[in-house]
Protein backbone atom coordinates (compact mmCIF):
# COMPACT_ATOMS: atom_id res chain seq x y z
CA UNK A 1 0.00 0.00 0.00
CA UNK A 2 0.83 3.53 -0.52
CA UNK A 3 1.54 6.23 1.62
CA UNK A 4 0.14 9.69 0.25
CA UNK A 5 1.30 13.06 1.97
CA UNK A 6 -1.36 15.87 1.08
CA UNK A 7 0.16 19.61 2.18
CA UNK A 8 1.38 19.13 5.40
CA UNK A 9 2.57 21.72 7.63
CA UNK A 10 3.75 21.87 11.11
CA UNK A 11 4.49 25.29 12.82
CA UNK A 12 5.80 25.02 16.48
CA UNK A 13 4.74 28.62 18.24
CA UNK A 14 5.77 31.18 15.72
CA UNK A 15 8.35 28.96 13.97
CA UNK A 16 7.02 26.93 11.00
CA UNK A 17 9.35 23.93 10.44
CA UNK A 18 7.46 21.64 8.09
CA UNK A 19 5.64 23.28 4.84
CA UNK A 20 5.17 20.41 2.10
CA UNK A 21 3.58 22.17 -1.30
CA UNK A 22 3.01 18.79 -2.67
CA UNK A 23 -0.91 17.65 -2.62
CA UNK A 24 0.58 14.39 -3.34
CA UNK A 25 3.78 13.22 -2.28
CA UNK A 26 3.85 9.33 -2.42
CA UNK A 27 6.02 6.87 -0.59
CA UNK A 28 5.44 3.90 -2.76
CA UNK A 29 5.52 -0.06 -1.00
CA UNK A 30 7.80 -2.34 -2.37
CA UNK A 31 10.30 0.29 -2.41
CA UNK A 32 13.02 1.33 0.29
CA UNK A 33 12.53 5.71 -0.13
CA UNK A 34 15.23 7.82 1.01
CA UNK A 35 14.88 11.53 2.84
CA UNK A 36 17.68 13.25 3.10
CA UNK A 37 18.28 17.37 3.90
CA UNK A 38 20.42 19.32 6.50
CA UNK A 39 19.82 19.06 10.14
CA UNK A 40 17.07 20.64 11.40
CA UNK A 41 15.60 20.80 7.40
CA UNK A 42 12.33 18.74 9.03
CA UNK A 43 12.94 14.89 8.30
CA UNK A 44 12.45 13.76 11.84
CA UNK A 45 8.93 15.89 12.52
CA UNK A 46 7.91 14.62 9.16
CA UNK A 47 8.16 10.79 10.61
CA UNK A 48 6.91 11.50 14.10
CA UNK A 49 3.55 12.98 12.18
CA UNK A 50 2.95 10.24 10.21
CA UNK A 51 3.67 7.96 13.32
CA UNK A 52 1.52 10.07 15.31
CA UNK A 53 3.75 11.02 17.70
CA UNK A 54 3.24 14.93 16.54
CA UNK A 55 0.27 16.33 15.43
CA UNK A 56 0.42 18.59 12.16
CA UNK A 57 -0.76 21.97 11.75
CA UNK A 58 -2.51 21.06 8.72
CA UNK A 59 -2.85 18.80 6.08
CA UNK A 60 -3.58 15.03 5.74
CA UNK A 61 -1.86 11.64 5.06
CA UNK A 62 -3.16 8.69 3.29
CA UNK A 63 -2.35 5.70 3.43
CA UNK A 64 -3.59 3.96 0.35
CA UNK A 65 -6.68 6.01 0.19
CA UNK A 66 -7.88 6.04 3.25
CA UNK A 67 -6.60 8.96 6.24
CA UNK A 68 -4.34 7.41 7.88
CA UNK A 69 -6.14 6.11 11.45
CA UNK A 70 -5.12 4.32 14.61
CA UNK A 71 -6.15 1.25 12.83
CA UNK A 72 -3.84 1.31 9.96
CA UNK A 73 -1.16 2.66 12.33
CA UNK A 74 -0.88 -0.17 13.58
CA UNK A 75 0.78 -1.25 10.46
CA UNK A 76 3.59 0.54 10.85
CA UNK A 77 6.54 1.64 13.28
CA UNK A 78 9.06 4.54 13.58
CA UNK A 79 12.42 3.39 14.81
CA UNK A 80 13.75 7.07 16.36
CA UNK A 81 17.24 8.57 15.96
CA UNK A 82 17.68 8.25 19.95
CA UNK A 83 17.07 4.30 20.29
CA UNK A 84 15.43 4.04 23.83
CA UNK A 85 15.62 0.77 25.28
CA UNK A 86 13.18 -0.73 27.73
CA UNK A 87 14.42 -1.77 31.24
CA UNK A 88 14.01 -5.14 29.77
CA UNK A 89 16.82 -8.05 28.41
CA UNK A 90 17.76 -7.60 24.71
CA UNK A 91 15.59 -10.62 23.44
CA UNK A 92 12.83 -9.79 25.73
CA UNK A 93 12.76 -6.16 24.01
CA UNK A 94 12.28 -7.43 20.68
CA UNK A 95 10.05 -9.62 21.92
CA UNK A 96 7.78 -6.93 23.18
CA UNK A 97 5.89 -6.04 19.89
CA UNK A 98 4.96 -9.89 19.61
CA UNK A 99 3.83 -10.08 23.06
CA UNK A 100 1.57 -6.44 22.52
CA UNK A 101 0.00 -8.91 19.48
CA UNK A 102 -0.93 -11.91 21.40
CA UNK A 103 1.73 -13.81 19.40
CA UNK A 104 2.31 -17.39 20.58
CA UNK A 105 5.27 -18.58 22.98
CA UNK A 106 6.61 -20.14 20.58
CA UNK A 107 6.15 -18.14 17.99
CA UNK A 108 8.22 -14.99 19.50
CA UNK A 109 10.79 -16.82 20.32
CA UNK A 110 11.44 -18.26 16.95
CA UNK A 111 11.12 -14.54 15.55
CA UNK A 112 13.16 -13.17 17.94
CA UNK A 113 15.96 -15.86 17.49
CA UNK A 114 16.01 -14.72 13.90
CA UNK A 115 16.08 -11.46 14.32
CA UNK A 116 19.11 -12.09 16.66
CA UNK A 117 20.72 -13.96 13.79
CA UNK A 118 19.78 -11.68 11.53
CA UNK A 119 21.60 -8.62 13.27
CA UNK A 120 24.06 -10.61 15.12
CA UNK A 121 22.67 -10.01 17.93
CA UNK A 122 22.92 -13.66 19.75
CA UNK A 123 26.20 -13.12 22.19
CA UNK A 124 24.20 -10.08 24.06
CA UNK A 125 20.48 -11.71 23.71
CA UNK A 126 20.63 -11.93 28.03
CA UNK A 127 22.22 -9.07 28.48
CA UNK A 128 20.00 -6.12 30.62
CA UNK A 129 19.50 -3.62 27.22
CA UNK A 130 19.59 -0.59 29.28
CA UNK A 131 23.33 -1.57 29.45
CA UNK A 132 23.97 -1.67 25.82
CA UNK A 133 26.44 0.64 23.71
CA UNK A 134 24.56 2.83 21.57
CA UNK A 135 25.28 0.91 18.23
CA UNK A 136 24.50 -2.48 19.93
CA UNK A 137 20.79 -0.46 20.96
CA UNK A 138 20.36 0.85 17.23
CA UNK A 139 20.91 -2.43 16.36
CA UNK A 140 18.33 -3.80 19.02
CA UNK A 141 15.94 -1.04 18.12
CA UNK A 142 15.84 -2.41 14.40
CA UNK A 143 15.36 -6.14 15.18
CA UNK A 144 12.61 -4.76 17.71
CA UNK A 145 10.55 -2.66 15.07
CA UNK A 146 11.21 -5.30 12.01
CA UNK A 147 10.30 -8.25 14.56
CA UNK A 148 6.27 -7.93 13.65
CA UNK A 149 6.57 -7.46 10.36
CA UNK A 150 5.53 -3.83 9.72
CA UNK A 151 3.84 -2.75 6.38
CA UNK A 152 5.11 0.72 6.95
CA UNK A 153 8.83 1.03 8.47
CA UNK A 154 10.03 4.67 9.53
CA UNK A 155 13.97 4.53 10.27
CA UNK A 156 15.18 7.73 11.28
CA UNK A 157 18.89 7.52 10.98
CA UNK A 158 19.04 3.61 11.91
CA UNK A 159 22.88 3.39 10.96
CA UNK A 160 24.14 7.07 12.92
CA UNK A 161 26.51 4.98 15.27
CA UNK A 162 26.76 1.85 13.72
CA UNK A 163 30.31 0.52 12.60
CA UNK A 164 30.81 -0.05 9.18
CA UNK A 165 30.82 -3.84 9.19
CA UNK A 166 27.16 -3.54 10.78
CA UNK A 167 26.01 -1.16 8.33
CA UNK A 168 26.18 -3.76 5.96
CA UNK A 169 24.48 -6.19 7.74
CA UNK A 170 21.43 -3.72 8.43
CA UNK A 171 21.45 -2.65 4.77
CA UNK A 172 21.22 -6.14 3.71
CA UNK A 173 18.65 -7.07 6.07
CA UNK A 174 16.55 -3.94 5.09
CA UNK A 175 17.30 -5.08 1.18
CA UNK A 176 15.86 -8.63 1.99
CA UNK A 177 12.70 -7.27 3.23
CA UNK A 178 11.94 -5.48 0.19
CA UNK A 179 11.13 -8.81 -1.32
CA UNK A 180 7.43 -8.53 0.52
CA UNK A 181 6.09 -5.87 -1.87
CA UNK A 182 3.83 -4.46 0.52
CA UNK A 183 5.85 -3.41 2.62
CA UNK A 184 6.94 0.58 2.29
CA UNK A 185 10.69 1.47 3.98
CA UNK A 186 10.91 5.08 4.68
CA UNK A 187 14.38 5.61 5.71
CA UNK A 188 16.12 9.56 6.61
CA UNK A 189 20.05 8.87 6.34
CA UNK A 190 22.79 11.65 6.18
CA UNK A 191 25.05 8.87 4.03
CA UNK A 192 24.34 9.55 0.53
CA UNK A 193 26.63 6.75 -0.86
CA UNK A 194 24.19 4.71 1.60
CA UNK A 195 21.29 6.64 0.06
CA UNK A 196 22.45 5.60 -3.16
CA UNK A 197 23.07 1.93 -2.06
CA UNK A 198 19.44 1.08 -0.84
CA UNK A 199 17.15 3.96 -1.71
CA UNK A 200 14.75 3.44 -4.70
CA UNK A 201 13.45 7.14 -4.37
CA UNK A 202 15.14 10.08 -3.00
CA UNK A 203 12.95 12.75 -0.93
CA UNK A 204 15.16 16.45 -0.36
CA UNK A 205 13.65 18.65 2.29
CA UNK A 206 15.06 22.01 3.35
CA UNK A 207 14.19 24.44 5.59
CA UNK A 208 10.23 22.08 5.68
CA UNK A 209 10.28 22.29 2.07
CA UNK A 210 10.69 19.62 -0.32
CA UNK A 211 12.51 20.56 -3.20
CA UNK A 212 13.39 17.13 -5.05
CA UNK A 213 11.73 13.79 -4.72
CA UNK A 214 12.34 11.02 -7.58
CA UNK A 215 14.74 8.87 -8.54
CA UNK A 216 18.77 8.79 -7.13
CA UNK A 217 19.75 9.38 -10.41
CA UNK A 218 17.91 12.56 -11.29
CA UNK A 219 18.94 13.84 -7.92
CA UNK A 220 22.36 14.13 -9.66
CA UNK A 221 21.38 15.85 -12.05
CA UNK A 222 18.85 18.42 -10.68
CA UNK A 223 19.57 22.05 -11.27
CA UNK A 224 18.34 23.71 -7.96
CA UNK A 225 21.76 25.51 -6.43
CA UNK A 226 21.22 24.02 -2.73
CA UNK A 227 20.63 20.75 -3.99
CA UNK A 228 23.75 21.45 -6.08
CA UNK A 229 25.64 22.23 -2.87
CA UNK A 230 24.30 19.88 -0.55
CA UNK A 231 25.02 17.21 -2.87
CA UNK A 232 28.87 18.95 -3.65
CA UNK A 233 29.81 18.05 0.40
CA UNK A 234 28.40 14.73 0.68
CA UNK B 1 24.02 11.26 81.77
CA UNK B 2 23.42 7.66 83.44
CA UNK B 3 19.46 8.47 82.87
CA UNK B 4 19.89 8.34 78.97
CA UNK B 5 21.84 4.96 79.67
CA UNK B 6 19.12 3.61 81.77
CA UNK B 7 16.41 4.49 79.54
CA UNK B 8 18.32 2.52 77.05
CA UNK B 9 18.24 -0.45 79.07
CA UNK B 10 14.68 -0.41 79.96
CA UNK B 11 13.77 0.46 76.70
CA UNK B 12 15.03 -2.89 75.50
CA UNK B 13 13.87 -4.85 78.45
CA UNK B 14 11.07 -3.56 77.26
CA UNK B 15 10.82 -4.70 73.86
CA UNK B 16 11.75 -8.13 75.17
CA UNK B 17 8.80 -8.01 77.83
CA UNK B 18 6.52 -8.29 74.90
CA UNK B 19 4.28 -5.64 76.59
CA UNK B 20 0.77 -5.74 74.62
CA UNK B 21 0.13 -2.32 74.82
CA UNK B 22 3.66 -1.72 72.53
CA UNK B 23 2.74 -4.05 69.92
CA UNK B 24 -0.87 -2.73 69.59
CA UNK B 25 0.32 0.98 69.28
CA UNK B 26 2.96 -0.63 66.98
CA UNK B 27 0.50 -2.08 64.81
CA UNK B 28 -2.07 0.42 64.62
CA UNK B 29 0.94 3.07 63.76
CA UNK B 30 2.09 0.08 60.47
CA UNK B 31 -1.78 0.14 59.69
CA UNK B 32 -2.78 3.93 59.70
CA UNK B 33 0.35 4.38 57.66
CA UNK B 34 0.23 1.51 55.17
CA UNK B 35 -3.35 2.19 54.48
CA UNK B 36 -2.61 5.73 54.00
CA UNK B 37 0.23 5.08 51.60
CA UNK B 38 -1.78 2.42 49.94
CA UNK B 39 -4.50 4.84 48.96
CA UNK B 40 -1.95 7.50 47.70
CA UNK B 41 -0.48 5.49 45.58
CA UNK B 42 -3.65 4.58 43.66
CA UNK B 43 -4.02 8.58 43.44
CA UNK B 44 -0.82 9.88 43.17
CA UNK B 45 1.02 7.16 40.43
CA UNK B 46 -1.52 7.75 37.82
CA UNK B 47 -2.10 11.28 38.92
CA UNK B 48 1.73 11.70 38.53
CA UNK B 49 1.97 9.76 35.45
CA UNK B 50 -0.77 11.41 33.82
CA UNK B 51 0.32 15.34 35.02
CA UNK B 52 3.88 14.64 33.72
CA UNK B 53 3.37 13.02 30.40
CA UNK B 54 0.97 15.26 29.45
CA UNK B 55 1.91 19.09 27.84
CA UNK B 56 -0.64 21.84 29.05
CA UNK B 57 -1.43 24.93 30.02
CA UNK B 58 -0.01 25.95 33.18
CA UNK B 59 2.15 22.78 33.37
CA UNK B 60 4.87 25.08 35.68
CA UNK B 61 1.98 26.11 38.13
CA UNK B 62 1.32 22.42 38.95
CA UNK B 63 4.71 21.58 39.42
CA UNK B 64 4.87 25.24 41.81
CA UNK B 65 1.80 23.55 43.50
CA UNK B 66 2.77 20.31 43.96
CA UNK B 67 6.48 20.86 45.69
CA UNK B 68 4.26 23.27 48.19
CA UNK B 69 1.95 20.86 49.13
CA UNK B 70 4.70 18.23 49.42
CA UNK B 71 6.48 19.90 51.95
CA UNK B 72 3.43 21.06 53.89
CA UNK B 73 3.54 20.71 57.51
CA UNK B 74 1.91 17.65 59.22
CA UNK B 75 0.54 20.25 61.45
CA UNK B 76 -1.53 22.48 59.13
CA UNK B 77 -2.31 19.05 56.79
CA UNK B 78 -3.74 17.80 60.65
CA UNK B 79 -5.72 20.93 61.23
CA UNK B 80 -7.21 20.97 57.33
CA UNK B 81 -8.58 17.80 58.45
CA UNK B 82 -9.77 18.53 62.01
CA UNK B 83 -12.12 21.60 60.24
CA UNK B 84 -13.13 18.81 57.64
CA UNK B 85 -14.09 16.30 59.87
CA UNK B 86 -15.22 18.28 63.19
CA UNK B 87 -18.75 18.17 64.01
CA UNK B 88 -19.11 21.41 63.11
CA UNK B 89 -17.57 21.10 59.54
CA UNK B 90 -18.38 20.07 56.30
CA UNK B 91 -18.22 16.13 56.84
CA UNK B 92 -18.86 16.74 60.73
CA UNK B 93 -22.30 13.90 59.91
CA UNK B 94 -19.94 11.23 59.46
CA UNK B 95 -17.93 11.66 63.30
CA UNK B 96 -14.72 10.57 61.82
CA UNK B 97 -13.17 12.92 64.42
CA UNK B 98 -10.49 11.03 66.81
CA UNK B 99 -10.54 7.90 64.93
CA UNK B 100 -8.20 5.66 63.17
CA UNK B 101 -9.87 6.57 59.83
CA UNK B 102 -9.51 10.41 60.57
CA UNK B 103 -5.81 9.65 60.92
CA UNK B 104 -5.64 7.69 57.65
CA UNK B 105 -7.40 10.55 55.97
CA UNK B 106 -4.96 13.26 57.07
CA UNK B 107 -2.28 11.17 56.62
CA UNK B 108 -3.39 10.65 53.03
CA UNK B 109 -3.12 14.34 52.24
CA UNK B 110 0.14 14.16 53.39
CA UNK B 111 1.58 11.60 51.72
CA UNK B 112 -0.11 11.95 48.14
CA UNK B 113 1.57 15.04 47.12
CA UNK B 114 4.71 13.01 47.47
CA UNK B 115 4.04 10.41 45.67
CA UNK B 116 2.48 12.09 42.84
CA UNK B 117 5.31 14.77 42.93
CA UNK B 118 8.08 12.32 42.82
CA UNK B 119 6.58 10.25 39.90
CA UNK B 120 5.41 13.49 38.19
CA UNK B 121 9.29 15.24 38.33
CA UNK B 122 11.04 11.89 36.74
CA UNK B 123 7.63 11.61 33.97
CA UNK B 124 8.27 15.01 33.35
CA UNK B 125 11.62 14.39 31.90
CA UNK B 126 11.95 10.71 31.09
CA UNK B 127 8.07 9.78 30.33
CA UNK B 128 7.50 10.99 26.92
CA UNK B 129 10.41 8.74 25.66
CA UNK B 130 8.70 5.60 27.26
CA UNK B 131 5.03 6.77 26.06
CA UNK B 132 6.46 7.14 22.10
CA UNK B 133 8.48 4.10 22.38
CA UNK B 134 5.15 1.88 23.71
CA UNK B 135 3.29 3.47 20.84
CA UNK B 136 5.35 2.86 17.91
CA UNK B 137 5.78 -0.73 18.97
CA UNK B 138 1.81 -0.88 19.41
CA UNK B 139 1.31 -0.15 23.01
CA UNK B 140 -1.82 1.42 23.59
CA UNK B 141 -4.52 2.09 26.00
CA UNK B 142 -4.04 -0.49 29.20
CA UNK B 143 -0.81 -2.43 27.89
CA UNK B 144 0.45 1.45 27.21
CA UNK B 145 -0.68 2.24 30.65
CA UNK B 146 1.12 -1.20 32.23
CA UNK B 147 4.45 -0.21 30.13
CA UNK B 148 4.68 2.69 31.35
CA UNK B 149 4.47 1.28 35.50
CA UNK B 150 6.90 -1.45 34.84
CA UNK B 151 9.50 1.08 33.24
CA UNK B 152 8.89 3.62 36.39
CA UNK B 153 8.98 0.70 39.00
CA UNK B 154 12.48 2.09 40.76
CA UNK B 155 10.82 5.29 40.77
CA UNK B 156 7.20 4.16 42.28
CA UNK B 157 9.58 2.36 44.93
CA UNK B 158 11.52 5.03 45.80
CA UNK B 159 7.90 7.18 45.86
CA UNK B 160 6.65 4.59 48.11
CA UNK B 161 8.87 4.62 50.56
CA UNK B 162 9.33 8.19 50.77
CA UNK B 163 5.81 8.35 51.52
CA UNK B 164 5.57 5.79 54.13
CA UNK B 165 8.49 7.17 55.73
CA UNK B 166 6.79 10.58 55.90
CA UNK B 167 3.41 9.16 56.90
CA UNK B 168 4.83 6.48 59.69
CA UNK B 169 7.26 9.48 61.33
CA UNK B 170 5.20 12.46 61.13
CA UNK B 171 2.89 13.24 64.70
CA UNK B 172 1.56 16.82 64.12
CA UNK B 173 -1.36 15.59 61.58
CA UNK B 174 -2.29 12.35 64.08
CA UNK B 175 -2.02 14.23 67.33
CA UNK B 176 -4.94 16.65 65.84
CA UNK B 177 -7.34 14.18 64.14
CA UNK B 178 -6.38 11.43 66.54
CA UNK B 179 -5.96 12.93 69.67
CA UNK B 180 -4.19 10.27 70.93
CA UNK B 181 -6.24 7.87 72.69
CA UNK B 182 -5.38 5.08 74.62
CA UNK B 183 -5.94 2.25 72.90
CA UNK B 184 -7.75 3.79 70.32
CA UNK B 185 -5.75 6.38 68.40
CA UNK B 186 -2.54 6.00 70.03
CA UNK B 187 0.11 5.77 67.63
CA UNK B 188 4.35 5.04 67.96
CA UNK B 189 4.99 9.03 67.49
CA UNK B 190 1.87 10.45 69.55
CA UNK B 191 3.17 8.25 71.85
CA UNK B 192 6.68 9.28 72.03
CA UNK B 193 5.67 12.53 72.49
CA UNK B 194 3.70 11.98 75.14
CA UNK B 195 5.97 10.07 77.17
CA UNK B 196 8.88 12.10 76.86
CA UNK B 197 6.43 15.48 78.04
CA UNK B 198 6.00 12.92 81.32
CA UNK B 199 9.85 12.74 81.91
CA UNK B 200 8.91 8.54 80.77
CA UNK B 201 12.59 8.42 78.72
CA UNK B 202 12.73 4.72 78.83
CA UNK B 203 9.29 4.60 76.96
CA UNK B 204 10.32 7.04 74.38
CA UNK B 205 13.14 5.27 73.52
CA UNK B 206 11.99 1.86 73.34
CA UNK B 207 9.29 3.22 71.05
CA UNK B 208 11.84 5.80 69.58
CA UNK B 209 14.11 2.15 68.68
CA UNK B 210 11.34 0.39 67.70
CA UNK B 211 10.44 3.17 64.83
CA UNK B 212 14.16 3.30 63.52
CA UNK B 213 14.07 -0.12 62.98
CA UNK B 214 10.70 0.22 60.66
CA UNK B 215 12.36 2.75 58.81
CA UNK B 216 15.83 0.87 58.29
CA UNK B 217 13.75 -2.34 57.73
CA UNK B 218 11.57 -0.29 54.80
CA UNK B 219 14.43 1.43 53.76
CA UNK B 220 16.81 -1.80 53.21
CA UNK B 221 13.96 -3.17 51.19
CA UNK B 222 14.30 -0.08 49.19
CA UNK B 223 17.96 -0.86 48.67
CA UNK B 224 17.34 -4.06 47.99
CA UNK B 225 14.46 -4.37 45.10
CA UNK B 226 15.36 -1.02 43.88
CA UNK B 227 19.17 0.53 44.02
CA UNK B 228 20.42 -2.70 42.65
CA UNK B 229 17.72 -2.53 39.95
CA UNK B 230 18.31 0.93 38.70
CA UNK B 231 17.42 0.65 34.94
CA UNK B 232 15.13 3.16 34.38
CA UNK B 233 17.56 6.32 36.09
CA UNK B 234 20.22 5.25 34.08
CA UNK B 235 18.49 7.20 31.27
N1 LIG C 1 9.07 20.08 20.05
C1 LIG C 1 9.62 21.06 19.33
N2 LIG C 1 9.43 22.35 19.68
C2 LIG C 1 9.96 23.34 18.94
N3 LIG C 1 10.71 23.17 17.83
C3 LIG C 1 10.93 21.91 17.46
C4 LIG C 1 10.40 20.79 18.16
N4 LIG C 1 10.79 19.66 17.54
C5 LIG C 1 11.53 20.05 16.50
N5 LIG C 1 11.61 21.40 16.43
C6 LIG C 1 12.33 22.17 15.42
O1 LIG C 1 11.91 21.74 14.16
C7 LIG C 1 12.99 21.79 13.23
C8 LIG C 1 13.07 20.48 12.49
O2 LIG C 1 13.47 19.48 13.37
P1 LIG C 1 13.67 17.97 12.92
O3 LIG C 1 13.99 17.17 14.12
O4 LIG C 1 12.50 17.56 12.10
O5 LIG C 1 14.95 18.10 11.98
P2 LIG C 1 15.72 16.96 11.20
O6 LIG C 1 15.61 17.28 9.76
O7 LIG C 1 15.30 15.63 11.64
O8 LIG C 1 17.22 17.26 11.66
P3 LIG C 1 18.43 16.25 12.01
O9 LIG C 1 19.09 15.93 10.71
O10 LIG C 1 19.33 17.08 12.85
O11 LIG C 1 17.88 15.07 12.71
C9 LIG C 1 14.23 22.12 14.03
O12 LIG C 1 14.56 23.46 13.80
C10 LIG C 1 13.82 21.92 15.47
O13 LIG C 1 14.45 22.85 16.28
MG1 LIG D 1 16.17 14.12 12.76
Amino acid sequence: MNLKINQIKKIYGEKTVLSIQQENLVFRNGQINGIIGPNGSGKSTLMRIIADLTTATSGTIFYDNSPLDDDLRKLLTYASQQAFMLSKTVEENIRYPLKLRNYSKVDQQRIAAEQLETFQLEAIRTQKAKNLSGGEAQKTALARALSFSPKLLLLDEPTASIDPQSIKIIESALLKRKVDPSLNTIIITHNLSQAFRICDTLTFIHQGNILFTGLPDDLMHDPNPIIKEFISFN
Amino acid sequence: MDYILEGFVEAIQLILSFDPEIYQIVSLSLFVSFTSTAVSTLIGVPAGIFLGIHQFRGKKWVSRLLYTFMSFPPVIIGLFTALLLSRSGPFGQYKLMYTSTAMIIAQTLLVTPIITGVIFNYTSGNGQIIVETGKTLGAKGFSLLLLIVTELRATIMIALVTGFGRAISEVGAVMIVGGNIKGYTRVMTTFIAMNNNMGEYSLSIAMGLILMTISFITNSILYKFVIGDLDELKN
